[in-house]
């Protein structure tokens, strides 16, 4: 017997879709603003120069740029609480896992974007009389910002997506509504779909935004 | 006899274990045009590049109108900008246009108004024959005019003396004539300049004085047709023929 599509299920439960489709939205929002907040102090950290800030830095990012992050939202979850007896919601563990992990690979963005700023740019630049804080200010960030844009674009697209990991710890997202109401109506097929869809459809012009920007932004000397 | 403008004594610099300058000294006169050559490796660039210390130099003084830049307390960024350099490799603001390179001096180191710091830079521009492209970018720019906009970007500052760092090296030989042609305009107008360089004509027509640099040390020092005709050193003579054929021929 042919399997039949039922997508009124879909629609009759949009509300709750929608609903965790604004978690989703709200998740990758806030994650973003702490990992170019704290991203950045990492990066500024790890360029001072001095070890004790660029040691725990350098440690911080490769930590967390070498395991998964389905590892380290389960750890924030259940094994920070035990080790520091502070327990969070799922919604803030998921947040601080999530806006860490990003720090980390924006800390990387921001460091390589300053370092791909020619050295000779600094030269001229103290040539001129420029002290080091004019001359990161007025020559080397805005050179650096405009080759950290696409990164960060791309890096804000697989953020958007990766908020789905949380419904493993019970953030109340899309795919956590979408686990939800597949065993609820007994119509997983139709609400992963719809969910698929709903990813797609989100992602897909901000990926085309993100080659936009890798064009509109590619350096050229 | 007036204070020389720029004094170097003993100027020494290693990278490591690697000795590249051996003790140099130099008196520069206001108005005074000097010209470094030798073969690479001999220390020139990094000589010029301890003036205004973008190297670090290992041990010796440099005086600027008497203030000491190599001096502890020394205001570094107020003795710089009174040093214009001019790179190889061109090193233009690539965010900014030709103009707006010319106006970043001015308007972020000495604190000029947007608009006195534009009179200042098209001014400028125009001396260096490139007025008509004040809005262009410097990848839009061919290396001579990109060049040129980076002596203008040097000149800003008032400078008292101007280092051109092997300025035409890295472009296309018909380019090279445009940027000596304003090198030459500046000696003509009297400012002091120190520049390294391979074009050797531009040191017999234009040089007051040639040093000759090998291995970290001056060799050789003199008025150009000294230096050119009749180097004492067997070096320099080697050297000279190296650089051009028309040295075997005769």
């Amino acid at each position: 017997m042919p399997y039949i599509w039922r997508f009124d299920v879909v629609i009759a439960n949009l509300p709750i879709l929608l609903q965790g489709l604004w978690m989703t939205c709200a998740l990758t929002v806030l994650s973003m603003v702490i990992g170019l907040v704290v991203g950045l102090v990492v990066a500024l950290f790890r360029l001072s120069g001095w070890r004790i800030l660029a040691v725990p830095a350098t440690v911080f990012t490769e930590l967390f740029r070498t395991t998964p992050l389905l590892v380290q939202v389960v750890w924030i979850f259940t094994v920070l609480p035990l080790m520091t007896g502070v327990a969070l919601s799922p919604f803030f563990s998921g947040l601080v896992a999530l806006g860490l992990n990003v720090a980390a690979f924006m800390a990387e963005i921001y460091r390589t974007g300053i370092y791909s700023v020619d050295r000779g740019q600094r030269h001229a630049a103290h040539a001129l009389g420029m002290t080091n804080a004019q001359t990161m200010r007025r020559i080397v960030l805005p050179q650096a910002v405009m080759r950290m844009v696409p990164p960060m674009a791309a890096m804000w697209v697989a953020l958007f997506k990766d908020t789905s990991i949380l419904a493993t710890i019970g953030v109340v997202e899309l795919m956590y509504e979408a686990r939800y109401l597949a065993s609820d109506t007994f119509r997983p097929l139709e609400i992963f779909t719809a969910v698929a869809v709903v990813y797609f459809a989100l992602a897909y012009p901000q990926s085309l935004l993100v080659n936009r920007l890798y064009e509109r932004f590619r350096v050229r000397e | 006899m007036t204070e020389p403008i720029l004094r170097v004594v003993g100027l020494h610099k290693s990278f490591g274990s690697l000795a590249v300058l051996h003790g140099i000294n130099l008196e520069v006169r206001r108005g005074e045009v000097i010209v470094l050559i030798g073969p690479s490796g001999s220390g020139k660039s990094s000589f010029l590049r301890c003036l205004n210390r973008l190297e670090e130099p290992t041990a010796g003084q440099v005086f600027l109108d008497g203030v000491e830049v190599t001096g502890q307390q020394v205001n570094l960024p107020l003795v710089r900008r009174q040093m214009g350099m001019v790179f190889q490799h061109l090193n233009l603001f690539p965010h900014l246009t030709a103009l707006e390179n010319v106006m970043e001096g001015p308007r972020t180191v000495l604190g000029l108004t947007k608009a006195a710091a534009r009179e200042r830079a098209s001014a400028l521009l125009a001396k260096v024959q490139l007025a008509d492209k004040a809005e262009t970018k410097p990848v839009a720019l061919s290396g001579g005019q990109q060049q040129r906009v980076a002596i203008a970007r040097a000149l800003a500052m008032d400078p008292k003396v101007m280092l051109f760092d092997e300025v035409t090296s890295a472009l296309d030989p018909e380019l090279v004539g445009e940027v000596l042609s304003v090198m030459k305009q500046l000696a003509d107008e009297g400012m002091t300049m120190l520049v390294v360089t391979h074009e050797m004509s531009f040191g017999r027509r234009v040089a007051h004085r040639v040093l000759m640099f090998d291995e970290g040390k001056v060799i050789e020092e003199g008025p150009p047709e000294h230096v050119f005709q009749h180097a004492t050193h067997e070096r320099t003579r080697r050297f000279l023929q190296q650089l051009t054929w028309e040295g075997q021929a005769t």
